[in-house]
């Protein structure tokens, strides 16, 4: 097949698309843009919600690593060292320790259970952009006592009838305002509320904040341990390599990485996800080599008389072979690039209009890498389609083929 | 320039053996123009096929040029058709997605030793021969059928080919089509010495002809030369 051979069949496939049956190219080209759409739409969802669930969880629970106390142990002891270990290995950003206490809170009339979360702040906003969330009054300081901040969710609306609340809350708390809480240990006090903030993970939101140096007095001792201690990691060092830092270097408290915790908590759902989406790409792929052999095959039928004509000048079977490929090429890059510029205007639309739920918000995930092989997978299905069709006739007898 | 050895073809149709071709003997020299006749069935068709290596005889040997052709590849036998055969068929067979023009260059496109340039002016220069010069933009759906039968011989002739092969190409056309294309025949035969191979089996055709060979029951009966 030289050259000059190929220019024929590209002339050849071109004009019988644009000369040929207009409205079934165009009908093709849209088939196998949609295919292509809902191959890629829905792993792209789920990555986007998977990506969502994964940074809030990164943001707002784990950071990257997350240390949490060898089995059999209540707390993180030698806090204080655990953390002055870990702040000093290379790639660490800064570690955090969280401290989470059973309480009731008591505003007005409203009473509430909460988990009371002690942190420290100027560290935790290393880790968490929590502090970059408040939506009235300002994040707590490093010795900050008597005040909390505390999530959306637990503030409540005071517009908002108690019976008509979604999730119970204090009712319309605003900054300033005094609450009592109640730990479990018995300890009571009155605080100030200095900010509240609203981060759209339903976790955080539920969630009260106070101050190592405040839990402090509710313990009635120095505080030199932690439920678990939180880990960021400096831009460029993975997740991985840092559990393994922490590892060697002998922090003997169980150390896991945030797609650890993500593959453990939500492994059943991934794999969910995972069939969807083998699914929808299975069925693209199908529809697509359906649609493009039956479009070729019934061009070829349709043309078997002048084929044989073809071949009986003198056009080789080979360039015949390929002006029939090269139309199922040309359909398929087309549908592609529609399919691309679809999915993109999607994407598009939906960072713009996200599906936001307390847990997730859903963006359609999408990397070029996606696109590539996507666009590489329908596009090889498309090309076996057209060539099966396009083989068998360009191969037939020049009698046969007449004579039909 | 063609000589066939005792061709035979037998079609095989269940239990019934038909002898479309039964010991043909044949001799055509340059530059003629020979008609091939006979009645419906006789072999006619069958024969050129044999002859444009369309089809391989049962038996029998065909010799084009000192060529044996039974001896040629698939390829060989295709870079034959494409360098020294033309071909004009009953119904005119062109591409419809093609202009008058494109259908016309289409062989010559193909040809490695034509550039784009010759191959272009070629197809210019035919297209007036023709008559068509002016339709070379128009599709075949805005052509007469004589019209088009006259693109299929100009497609035929454009690689100036060492033998014309034509089978029944009057045969959809009214008289005064027929002999609009007899003539070309005929001009391009004494001007560029065409060999041309003829089928057709209207009695009046046969004025235009140096020589007819008439076949009956796949024989020759007359003027196998
Ligand atoms: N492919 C074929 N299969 C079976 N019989 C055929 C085939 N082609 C031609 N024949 C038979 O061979 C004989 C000669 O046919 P053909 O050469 O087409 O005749 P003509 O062109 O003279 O009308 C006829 O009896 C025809 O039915
Ligand atoms: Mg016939």
């Amino acid at each position: 097949m030289g050259k000059k051979e190929l220019k024929v069949s590209l002339f050849l496939a071109w004009r019988s698309l644009i000369r040929g049956n207009r409205s079934s190219t165009v009908m093709t080209v849209i088939i196998i843009a949609l295919c292509f759409t809902n191959m890629i739409f829905l792993p792209g969802l789920f990555n986007g919600i998977g990506q969502s669930i994964t940074t809030q969880l990164v943001d707002y629970e784990v950071g990257n690593v997350l240390v949490s106390p060898r089995a059999g142990d209540q707390y993180i002891t030698d806090l204080d060292a655990t953390l002055d270990l870990i702040n000093h290995m290379p790639g660490v950003e800064r570690a955090t320790p969280h401290y989470t206490r059973g309480a009731t809170l008591k505003s007005g009339d409203r009473i509430l259970s909460v988990g009371v979360r002690a942190i420290s702040p100027s560290d935790e906003k290393y880790v968490s952009p929590l502090y970059t969330k408040m939506i009235a009054g300002t994040y707590l300081g490093d010795g900050d006592t008597g005040e909390i901040i505390m999530g959306k969710t637990v503030a409540g609306d005071a517009s908002v009838r108690q019976e008509d609340e979604f999730q119970p809350s204090l009712g319309g708390v605003r900054i300033g305002d005094s609450i009592t809480i109640e730990y479990g240990n018995g300890y009571t006090k009155d605080y100030r509320v200095k900010g509240i903030y609203f981060t759209g993970w339903s976790q955080a939101d539920g969630t009260v904040y106070t101050t190592m140096s405040d839990m402090e007095l509710v313990e009635g001792q120095a505080l030199d341990r932690a439920d678990y201690i939180t880990v960021k990691a400096k831009p460029g060092y993975s997740e991985k390599y840092i559990k393994d830092e922490l590892q060697s270097y002998g922090v003997s408290q169980d150390v896991q990485t945030t797609s650890d915790l993500l593959a453990k908590g939500m492994g059943r759902a991934l794999q969910s996800f995972a069939i969807i989406n083998l699914v929808s790409l299975i069925v693209s792929i199908v529809i697509t080599t359906v649609v493009l052999f039956i479009v070729i095959t019934i061009k070829t039928i349709n043309s078997r008389k002048q084929i044989g004509i073809l071949k009986a000048i003198g056009v080789d079977k080979t360039v015949i072979m390929h002006s029939y490929g090269l139309q199922v090429i040309i359909l398929a890059l087309f549908g592609i690039i529609i399919g691309i510029t679809i999915t993109s205007l999607l994407g598009l639309y939906m960072s713009l209009h996200p599906i936001v739920t307390p847990e997730w918000s859903a963006v359609l995930y999408l990397t070029p890498i996606d696109m590539l092989t996507n666009s590489l997978i329908l596009f090889g299905a498309a090309v076996v389609a057209g060539y099966v069709p396009a083989w068998r006739v360009a191969g037939e007898d020049i009698q046969k083929i007449m004579r039909a | 320039m063609i000589r066939t050895e005792n061709l035979r073809k037998i079609y095989q149709m269940g239990n019934v053996e038909v002898r479309a071709l039964d010991g043909v003997d044949i001799h055509i020299e340059k530059g003629e123009f020979v008609g091939i006749m006979g009645p419906s069935g006789s072999g006619k068709s069958t024969l050129l096929h044999m002859l444009g290596l369309l089809d391989i005889p049962t038996s029998g040997r065909i010799f084009i040029d000192g060529t044996e052709t039974g001896r040629l590849t698939d390829y060989q036998k295709t870079m034959f058709r494409l360098y020294k055969l033309g071909y004009v068929f009953q119904d005119y067979a062109l591409v419809p997605e093609l202009t008058v023009m494109e259908n016309v260059a289409l062989p010559a496109m193909l040809r490695a030793d034509r550039t784009e340039s010759q191959y272009r002016a070629d197809t210019v220069e035919i297209l007036g021969k023709i008559g068509l010069c002016d339709r070379r933009g128009h599709l075949q759906g805005e052509l007469s059928g004589g019209q088009q039968q006259r693109v299929a011989i100009a497609r035929a002739i454009v690689n100036k080919p060492d033998i014309l092969f034509a089978d029944e190409p009057c045969a959809n056309l009214d008289t005064e089509n027929s002999r609009m294309v007899l003539n070309l025949f005929h001009e391009i035969n004494e001007q560029m010495q065409q060999t041309i191979v003829m089928v057709s089996h209207e009695d009046w055709h046969k004025e235009y002809f140096h020589r007819i060979i008439r076949l009956r029951d796949g024989k020759i009966v007359d003027g196998g030369g």
